[in-house]
């Protein structure tokens, strides 16, 4: 209880402290998991925890684990956080030019905070002015892109960050540099392309100062490999956990990820982030069901919410729920319609309906708020496979990559549009990359053994290959073993092919499935018991073949006399078996 | 949009503007300069808005530089009158106001109001063009452009006050040069200049092309076909083609490090000139091979990228330098980048394609480009999986060139690849390993293939296509008899047999290319493009990169020249051509005369190494260097090796090293240092891929070398054995004319073992082979090694040994090498020895004679035993001549060469770089 208690405290002071450096994101963000922690139910009353969500035995189960485990993470966390206020008293009362220029810097006028704060000495006040310039040169940068396009120089980088770069780098050097400093640091020198440099000083101002979110989120997209990840050394703080789950789940860790997000969510019960993070987590990990309850769930706490809706959409769309998709779309787009978040969402609706011009329209608006936007540039693709211009979502899905070379779905995208190109051989390199990335998703396995099916290849033993992997990849659509037996049979194994005609049997069965394959199996089954003079076998599924109408039923009936003939039995009426 | 940015407004193009204006001033202004002053800067300014050296437009500072070097005295008035007038520029009126001005630089429709003495520029030539197109461009910015052009022209200038100094002392002593070479151009018009520099400049580049030349490598087999066929294919994507250039190729790696500390504003040139920059970049990466500096171009390329992402084609030529430095993965992910990207919006370079279905066909060249990668890595199988889909889709597409470039590289796929990995796919069944049936079948398959697509090359009028199968053809000639040899002896011999002519014929043709590129150019329709961009190429001017060669010595003149190519052939076309010199020089070292073949590789040396591939380059010197060592010995064979590896350096190595381990086993052979030839005809086994049917050549001559060292050693019976598979390997991959020698050395063996009787019968099928395929150099060896054998029967043979000797000694006396030669004199002297009425007496001159000059021969190539041989016997002779001080030298040499073979090492420890340490310094 004391964690959480110190925990709101922290945020409390951090929140403050990050307000007056205009750190607005991480102030929010910081705001949000204060409200997040569980309130105490003895101080409180119902009225204060009536949405409490029905207590899972998990969080319950997560809930003990926090408190034994909490305490020794936080010691840390006292040592940084003696040092941060004092160094907050040294000006007791703020400087004058100092509140000018924050007034400026809240009205957005940068150039012209940067100018109150120019002669300020104090260490608030030399953070502000270096924020406030670098935000400036952030804001003609983005200018520039939009004024540059047709001058052949697309590329604008950000002005001021030579300045602000020698600046704090003497302040460094003279160890006058506060972590809000370094923090500042490290983004100019991310933006140079100074890698390293940047995490070494970024590690530095998030051990200082923990609470800070936006430096840990610039680290973060600076660990592309879980070996960066582990070469850093941080200090013990809960915040580290908030930064390790999305470390993982960035490098599509998934599990590690979520373990990490459920312990948050036991300090952190109320956090619409973690909530969201893990709706993420389950996102990756298909369980659509479970992110639905949770968008529903976050809906309900934040409606105006339109962060990470472009994912619950997608659910939606892969659920095709029509009409909460519209909802949705609605909803934020009354919320914030320029926000690449809100034209995905549109895109995806109108996609569902089947009007896919009118759905790139809103993709590309979407790419227009935010080039780098990936989902909008694999779904742009899905939009103009749709519409039979392969070309262009060849091109879309190749952006994608090249944002990421990670998003499996875009290069599964590739490998189907060539694929519907008639060039199999060349889509196969592209399936690979997918099931390289995602090496337990079924679908993709069978993408790529139907490549290999393919009338122009005809590479079977790939194919089973890859309809094997499928089928222990738990396929859902049952496609796998049906092609296994079908193509075994093919190549005359027929030991193999009734294997898998039997599975499938069984797993058809089991889920209640009637249908022609059904038919399909028992005949071959049938016909194979026979051959190997399985008789009794064979004439059980002559037996349950007979309950289909149609040739088959002829052919039972054939196999049957077949069979009566070959053990020399007295021959009976067949008519006999009709149930 | 699209447009605007193909062509923007910068501070280059505005100080060019600037300058154009100084050249064509206003009427009431007087004309500060002389005429050919005024000349200069014209060409000066036409070279500036034309050059591709290099991606990034100049910095003011190199502009004032090079304004100083060509305008002499005046320079620094229009240095002052340029620096001044930017600088001026302070509002955004002020660019307004000036760009109103350059709209009194061109001339009316109509030339009627020109006055005597102004110069007005015609708004249709080509800097007209450029500055309307400046002042359409800055009419099209908006109010933020035109702030952006200003602050970066106020950069621009900032950059050079800096760095101007220090050309101010440069330029004094410059000046009276370029006086003086200026006022001899008094009189000439602009066109003028023009040829002259020309001219001049193709003499200048004589010498440095000349020993630039030796600069070049990779590893490749015997020809450069596939090389050729890249760049073909490469033509398709771009229509605009190659434009063949010969002037040396900026120094990627420090123009790299040059632009990587300026952090400051950078504006790419404009895209027709980039382009050129692409092609030239990437014709120096074909050329070059791995040698080309990776990481500087590699820096460049991240550079473009970044500055322009629209331009797909730096993917592309990502790819070729990943290519040529064996870098698979990243080849193949930039090649998949580039065709993914340039099939849905395409570069610049979408636009002289014919678009038939939205350009679609891109995809089958990628298919055509993939399979060729994964040849040129080494992977037949998919290589042919992927050209299949090359086939399919582009029938599917009715894309008929891109098919025949396909069906092109099938063939020489399959030609190179053997039969065992291709016969799957040429419509035979799935086995594994090829019977003597599929590859027969396979062959005519290949036949088949190879008349089709020349038959398609030529229906589409693609020339160099047809050039590139003609060749394939005379080399599927030159190896394969054209009917399936189903049996074989000596019956049906006579008709079975490949047509020298034919090769020839298909050789010359291949030659008809050049001269239609020589005098139909101008009318050359089918690939238009391609051509005019070579006409421009004639006339492009080279200033800037010429300058930067120049080392400033002082020769304003010589600083401001047009480069041009030597002739209007492009040069993909003459390496296609030079390369039919090599197979040309090939097709003779298999029939058989000598000095052909070094007459060929001689002119392939001379005329086409500029404009070859590394790997023939290797190849041409590989081939002079092994005629060297079979016709002059090894002496100066290794020293010419020496020379010939200090010029490929150190990355050439397959073909270099392969023809090293040759000469070094041969002479171990011959000095009777047995261990040694064991190592090294080891190592040249290792050179060969593990993969059945892959490298068949290197393997084969590996096993041979295997079992001659055998047979040196004695051990006749393992040396038999490998004789016997390598005959079995040949016969499997229907390699005839390697059966030829194989047989022969069979032969061989069994002669050594004294099994004469055996050895017969393959020295027989030997010849015949020889026949049919007209090896007569192999022939009239067979011819020497049949008499041995006759001769090794018995005395009594011996009239029908020397006869069949004499029907070869022309042969072999006037193309056979060295030992060939040896080995006949001397068994011509065994059969005079042997012949029961030879009298010592009176035949003694015929038979010392024939010894002498074997012994020298033998000594020449340090092949002891066989020296021994001979000198053994001209001291018996001499003996029974009863001339004892010729005698006792003879057996002093006698025992000197017998004593070298029992102590071969000592000779090595003698040597001034021992054979141990010249592995080491190759491995």
């Amino acid at each position: 209880m004391s964690s959480k208690e110190n925990c709101r405290n922290e945020l409390r002071t951090a929140i403050r402290q990050l307000s007056d450096r205009c750190l607005h994101p991480a102030a929010k963000w910081a705001a949000e998991q204060l409200v997040g922690i569980e309130q105490d139910p003895a101080k409180f009353t119902p009225a204060n925890t009536r949405f409490q969500r029905g207590s899972s035995s998990i969080r319950r189960r997560f809930r003990t684990n926090e408190i034994a485990s909490a305490t020794p993470l936080t010691p840390i966390a006292g040592v940084s956080y003696v040092s941060t206020p004092v160094m907050e008293e040294d000006e007791a009362v703020d400087n004058d030019f100092y509140l000018l220029g924050k007034t400026y810097f809240d009205c957005r006028e940068y150039r012209r905070a940067a100018h109150a704060l120019r002669d300020q000495t104090a260490k608030k006040s030399v953070f502000l002015r270096n924020y406030a310039l670098f935000l400036a040169g952030e804001k003609r940068k983005e200018e520039e892109s939009i004024e540059l396009t047709g001058l052949g120089n697309s590329e604008s980088t950000n002005c001021e960050l030579v300045t602000i770069e020698i600046e704090l780098s003497t302040l460094r050097k003279n160890g006058t540099i506060d972590p809000f400093g370094l923090y500042l640091y490290g983004i100019v020198l991310k933006e140079k392309g100074n890698q390293n440099l940047a995490r070494m000083v970024l590690v530095e101002s998030v051990n200082c100062y923990p609470w800070n979110w936006s430096a840990w989120s610039e680290l973060q997209a600076l660990c592309s490999t879980p070996e960066i990840l582990s070469s850093l050394s941080l200090s013990n703080h809960w915040m580290k956990d908030f930064f390790l789950a999305s470390a993982y789940q960035e490098l599509k860790m998934h599990n590690e990820s979520l373990a990490k997000y459920e312990y948050l969510q036991g300090t952190f019960s109320f956090s619409n982030y973690v909530q969201a993070q893990i709706a993420q987590v389950q996102y990756s990990l298909r369980e659509f069901e479970q992110v639905e309850v949770i968008f529903e769930e976050l809906l309900r706490n934040d409606p105006y919410r339109v962060e990470d809706m472009d994912m619950y959409s997608n659910v939606l769309y892969a659920k095709e729920c029509f009409s909460a998709l519209s909802y949705l779309a609605h909803r934020v787009f009354m919320t914030d319609k320029y926000r690449p978040e809100s034209c995905c969402i549109i895109a995806n609706y109108y996609s569902l309906k089947g009007q896919h011009e009118k759905a790139v329209t809103y993709f590309k608006r979407a790419l227009k708020l935010n080039k780098n936007y990936l989902t909008a540039w694999t779904l742009m693709g899905h939009e103009y496979v749709e519409m039979k211009n392969t070309p262009a979502a060849v091109d879309a899905y190749r952006r994608a990559v090249d944002i990421n070379p990670r998003d499996y779905r875009a290069w599964y995208g590739l490998g189907q549009a060539y694929e519907v190109m008639g060039m199999p051989f060349y889509a196969l390199h592209y399936f690979k990359k997918s099931v390289f990335l995602q090496a337990n998703d079924a679908r993709l396995w069978i993408a790529m053994a139907q490549c290999y099916e393919t009338d122009q290849l005809q590479m079977l033993e790939e194919a089973i290959k890859c309809y094997k992997r499928a089928a222990s990849c738990g396929d859902k659509e049952a496609i796998a073993l049906q092609q296994l037996a079908k193509l075994h049979r093919e190549l005359g194994r027929f030991e193999e092919a009734a294997f898998y005609y039997k599975k499938d049997l069984e797993r058809m069965e089991a889920e209640e499935r009637e249908a022609q394959n059904m038919v399909e199996a028992l005949s071959f089954l049938a016909e194979h018991c026979r051959e190997m003079k399985r008789y009794e076998e064979a004439e059980v599924y002559c037996a349950r073949l007979m309950d289909y109408g149609g040739p088959e039923k002829e052919t039972a009936k054939n196999i049957l006399r077949g069979i009566r003939g070959d053990t020399s039995l007295p021959s009976m009426d067949v008519d006999h078996f009709r149930p | 949009m699209a447009t605007a940015a193909a062509f923007g407004v910068t501070p280059h193009k505005v100080s060019v503007c600037v300058l154009l204006q100084m050249y064509a001033p206003p009427a009431q202004a007087e004309p500060l300069f002389s005429v050919s002053q005024h000349n200069h800067l014209g060409l000066y300014l036409l070279a500036l808005t034309k050059s591709h050296g290099d991606f990034l437009e100049p910095k003011l500072a190199d502009l004032l530089t090079q304004l100083k070097e060509i305008s002499g005295s005046l320079g620094d008035w229009l240095i002052e009158h340029l620096t001044s007038r930017l600088s001026s520029l302070s509002s955004p009126d002020d660019l307004a106001a000036l760009f109103s001005e350059f709209r009194g630089i061109l001339g009316g429709t109509e030339p009627a109001v020109i006055e005597d003495n102004q110069v007005v520029l015609d708004p249709n030539s080509y800097l007209g063009m450029f500055v309307r197109r400046c002042i359409l461009a800055f009419n099209l910015l908006s109010f933020e452009g035109v702030c952006h052009l200003l602050t970066n022209i106020g950069n621009y200038c900032k950059e050079a006050l800096s760095s101007c100094l220090p050309y101010e002392l440069h330029g004094l002593d410059d000046s009276v040069n370029d006086l003086e070479s200026s006022s001899t151009y008094e009189n000439m018009d602009l066109e003028n200049i023009v040829f002259q520099k020309v001219t001049e400049e193709m003499e200048a580049n004589k010498q440095p092309s000349q020993r630039n030349s030796f600069h070049l490598h990779t590893p490749k087999a015997l020809s450069g076909l596939v090389q050729d066929i890249e760049i073909l294919a490469g033509s398709i994507s771009n229509r605009a083609g190659k434009s063949g250039e010969t002037c040396s190729s900026l120094d990627t790696s420090a123009s790299g490090a040059r632009h990587a500390d300026t952090s400051g504003d950078m504006f790419l040139r404009t895209t027709s000139q980039l382009q050129g920059f692409f092609m030239e970049q990437a014709d120096a990466i074909e050329k070059d091979g791995c040698s080309f500096p990776l990481n500087g171009f590699e820096v460049i390329l991240n550079r473009i990228k970044k500055l322009a992402p629209e331009l797909h084609r730096v993917h592309f030529l990502h790819y070729l330098t990943c290519l040529y430095h064996d870098d698979y993965f990243g080849a193949l992910e930039n090649l998949r980048r580039f065709f993914d990207y340039s099939v849905g919006i395409g570069g610049f370079d979408i636009t002289p394609v014919p678009s038939r279905s939205k350009g679609f066909e891109r995809y089958e060249t990628g298919l055509l480009c993939l399979g060729m990668l994964q040849f040129h890595f080494g992977h037949p199988k998919q290589a042919l999986e992927v050209l299949t889909e090359a086939v399919r889709v582009s029938q599917q597409q009715s894309n008929d060139s891109c098919l025949a470039y396909t069906l092109a590289t099938i063939c020489t796929l399959s030609s190179e690849m053997g039969s065992s990995s291709t016969s799957g796919m040429l419509g035979t069944s799935y086995s594994p390993t090829a019977t003597i049936g599929t590859s027969l079948y396979f062959k005519q398959q290949l036949f088949v293939l190879l008349r089709e697509a020349l038959k398609r090359a030529e229906s589409l009028k693609l020339k160099r296509l047809v050039a590139s199968n003609r060749l394939a053809m005379a080399k599927f000639d030159l190896m394969n008899v054209q009917r399936p040899l189903l049996s074989f002896g000596p019956k049906a011999s006579m008709k079975l047999r490949t047509c020298p002519v034919t090769v020839c014929k298909e050789l010359r043709s291949c030659l008809h290319l050049v001269s239609e590129y020589g005098s139909e150019s101008p009318t050359m329709t089918i690939e238009g493009a391609f051509s005019t961009a070579w006409l421009n190429n004639l006339r492009r001017p080279m200033g800037a990169s010429v300058l930067s060669l120049d080392n400033g010595v002082g020769e304003g003149s010589n600083a401001f020249q047009f480069c041009a190519q030597p002739s209007s052939i492009p040069r993909s076309v003459l390496q296609l051509v030079g390369s039919s010199y090599l197979v040309r020089a090939t097709a003779w070292e298999i029939y058989g005369s000598a000095s052909l073949a070094r007459v060929n590789s001689l002119v392939f040396a001379t005329c086409y190494l500029d404009a070859s591939s590394s790997s023939d380059a290797a190849l041409v010197h590989a081939k002079l260097i092994q005629h060297l060592a079979t016709f002059q010995g090894y002496k100066d064979a290794f020293s010419a090796l020496k020379v010939a590896e200090q010029k490929f350096l150190s990355i050439s190595r397959p073909v270099i090293l392969l023809l090293k381990l040759q000469l070094l086993h041969e002479r171990a052979l011959h000095r009777g240092n047995l261990k040694l030839a064991l190592q090294l005809c080891n190592e040249l086994g290792v050179l060969a891929s593990p993969f059945n049917g892959v490298d068949n050549q290197l393997k084969i001559e590996a096993s041979m070398r295997h079992a001659r060292t055998l047979l040196a050693a004695k051990q006749y019976r393992q040396a038999s054995e490998v004789a016997q598979s390598l005959f079995c390997l040949c016969y499997q991959f229907n390699l005839q004319v390697e059966n030829a020698s194989v047989l022969l050395l069979l032969a061989e063996i069994h002669k050594k073992s004294g099994n004469a009787v055996l050895g017969l019968p393959y020295a027989l099928a030997s010849l015949s082979f020889c026949q049919s395929f007209n090896l007569d150099l192999l022939e009239a060896s067979a011819k020497v090694t049949l008499a041995e054998l006759w001769l090794s029967l018995g005395t009594n043979h011996a009239k029908r040994a020397l006869t069949l000797l004499h029907g070869a000694f022309p042969m072999v006396l006037g193309h056979g090498g060295l030992e060939l030669r040896a080995r006949a004199r001397l068994i011509e002297a065994q059969c005079y020895l042997c012949e029961p009425n030879y009298s010592a007496v009176e035949d003694s001159e015929i038979v010392l004679d024939a010894l002498k000059q074997a012994s020298d021969e033998f000594q020449v190539l340090e092949y002891h035993e066989m020296a021994a041989e001979a000198f053994y016997l001209m001291a018996m002779v001499y003996n029974k001549l009863g001339r004892l001080e010729e005698r006792e030298e003879a057996s002093d040499s006698f025992k000197k060469h017998i004593l070298a073979l029992e102590n071969p090492q000592e000779e090595e420890e003698e040597e001034d770089e021992p054979v141990s340490e010249m592995l080491v310094e190759k491995n």
